[in-house]
């Protein structure tokens, strides 16, 4: 079929252009040779403000008022290519409509031309990006590791390697009391790898019998109904498996992971073929882990494989800087969350918390300045707005020696809290 | 007492965007609106908060622009500047209609088909 007969059968010939253009769900301008506006569909309108009656006549930079209109404008540069069909091209910008509102914009310009290959007019496309560009703006904040902040050396360091990590398919020991953000860097270390777009699959090996763990581990053959039932390994299938204490895995489990991470399969309960994995393996611990190996709690043979990339997040008291620079960040989310015009700390309460040397680490920080913003009344957090453990340490300790046995070691009189063990 | 206008450029033209525009037109005029003194600035390069310093600056009183974004026609406003803004023309007529006291923020200058 040639292209006039396709032509006479579908009556382009007769068509309405301009009520097609109109119909269109984005923007279109018909320009002529000289970039003058002649037409803009009803989609063009509501994005620019202008009508046709305006500015029919009108140069079309004038018109659409693009970022690319000035500098690079895909026709005018190039001269009369667009005659040819040559400058038919994309490109996003942005442009200000009449409504002093700038709005991201792709442009897609079409040279029309005959059949005799004569120019007729220039067809300027345009989408709006807004929606594109919100979600991008929410996906790049939540794929990055917006959650985890610090200025200190050690994790300015731990965030600049943070991509070329995540990019790699080693294993990741993380270590770090807790409250230190194990959880965030494990997400953050996902969030930023090639895997994003499939599973973050979180395993805790609580307390549970071995057989049990087993199936909700690897899965099991034959489930109820006699229906394979996938285990946490299989759910994580090329995504990353991150397991939050790696030494309260029961060490039988431990042989397992090993076989994993060795030679990408797992066998699942009651099953008798191997199953091909394709899974990131990230590890946490708040212990010591070669003070594990010599307890026999972590395998040693495991703890070299999960060992190829260490990442240690130091406790906040050793951070410096970031205690003054977190408590202002926490201030700021939570007076936004509350809808509270908290401005900062008075100084009797900044001398507190500074002096505080938080066994909880940033989730500690971050819930005592939760607490402060949500009972402080005017602009400024004061020391009554402190939790009582931070403005009496002295009188709460002894309750907290009662329930952290650790405390009681502490020297009597010390003015800071025991450190929990973690 | 005189005041200074200033005119965005874009070639001869009043520059589409505010933001994007790399020169700008100077013109002194005084209290009888004649004009004393004229100056062409190029820019280092186009930022629309460079313009705006340049505008408190310069102690310009009117600004005459194409497209320019919200926040910075009503920091202009704020500090008492008149913007004319979606002037779409030449920069002399715009000037010229703006000291005749015929200028209006939108105003089209270029001839428009179907209109006289």
């Amino acid at each position: 079929m040639d292209q006039s007969t396709l032509v006479n059968l579908s009556g382009l010939d007769r068509a309405d252009l301009p009520r097609i253009l109109s119909a269109l769900p984005f923007g279109v301008a018909v320009l002529d040779a000289e970039r003058r506006t002649l037409f803009l569909n009803r989609a063009l309108e509501s994005l620019t403000g202008f009508s046709t009656a305006d500015v029919a006549g009108v140069f079309c930079r004038h018109v659409l008022r693009g970022s690319f209109c000035l500098h690079g404008c895909p026709c005018l540069p190039q001269g009369g290519d667009c005659a040819q069909g040559a400058c038919s091209e994309s490109r996003e910008g942005t442009l200000i409509n009449r409504h002093r509102r700038k709005i991201p914009v792709r442009l897609t310009s079409l040279p029309i031309l005959d059949r005799a290959g004569n120019f007729l007019c220039t067809l300027d496309v345009l989408e709006d990006l807004s929606a594109l560009k919100d979600m991008e703006t929410r996906l790049s904040v939540s794929a990055s590791p917006g959650q985890m902040v610090g200025r200190c050396a050690v994790m300015e360091h731990l965030l600049r390697i943070l991509p070329a990590v995540a990019q790699s398919d080693s294993p990741v020991l993380l270590t770090g009391e807790s409250g230190t953000g194990k959880d965030l860097l494990a997400e953050a270390l996902h969030r930023a790898s090639p895997r994003a777009r499939e599973s973050f699959v979180r395993v805790n090996a609580t307390p549970m019998p071995e057989a049990l763990l087993d199936a909700e581990l690897f899965g099991q053959a034959e489930g109820p109904g006699g229906v394979p039932r996938p285990g946490k390994f299989q759910l994580a299938q090329n995504g990353t498996l991150y397991l939050s204490e790696i030494a309260d895995m029961p060490l039988t489990q431990q042989a397992r992971l090993l076989r994993l991470l060795d030679e990408k399969a797992v066998l699942p309960a009651g099953g008798d073929r191997p199953m091909q994995l394709n899974v990131r393996v990230v590890a946490a611990t708040g212990r010591d882990p070669e003070e594990m190996i010599q307890a026999g709690l972590l395998r040693e043979d495991l703890f070299h494989r999960l060992n190829a990339v260490r990442l240690h997040l130091p406790p906040l008291r050793e951070r410096g800087e970031d205690v003054g620079f977190l408590l202002a960040h926490y201030l700021k989310i939570f007076a936004a969350k509350f809808r509270k015009q908290v401005l900062g700390f008075s100084g009797e309460a900044q001398a507190l918390l500074s002096a505080y040397d938080f066994p909880g680490n940033v989730r500690e920080l971050r819930n005592m300045v939760e607490y402060a913003v949500m009972v402080c009344a005017g602009d400024m957090v004061l020391p009554e707005h402190l939790p009582l453990p931070l403005r009496f340490p002295q009188a709460c300790a002894p309750r907290d020696a009662a329930v952290t046995p650790a405390a009681q070691n502490k020297p009597s009189g010390a003015p800071k809290p025991a450190r929990k063990k973690a | 007492m005189g005041k200074k206008i200033m005119v965005t450029l874009y070639r001869d033209e009043v520059a589409p965007r505010f933001d994007l525009c790399s020169e700008v037109l100077l013109v002194t005029v005084d209290a009888t609106g004649h004009e004393v003194r004229r100056q062409d600035l190029v820019l280092a390069h186009s930022s629309a908060d460079d313009l705006c310093d340049l505008v408190l600056d310069r102690e310009v009183s009117t600004v005459i622009t194409g497209g320019i974004e919200e926040e910075h026609y009503h920091y202009l406003r704020w500090k008492r500047v008149e913007v004319i803004d979606g002037v779409a023309g030449l920069a002399g007529e715009a000037l010229a209609l703006y000291l005749r006291g015929e200028l209006e923020p939108g105003a089209i200058l270029f001839p428009r088909l179907g209109h006289d």
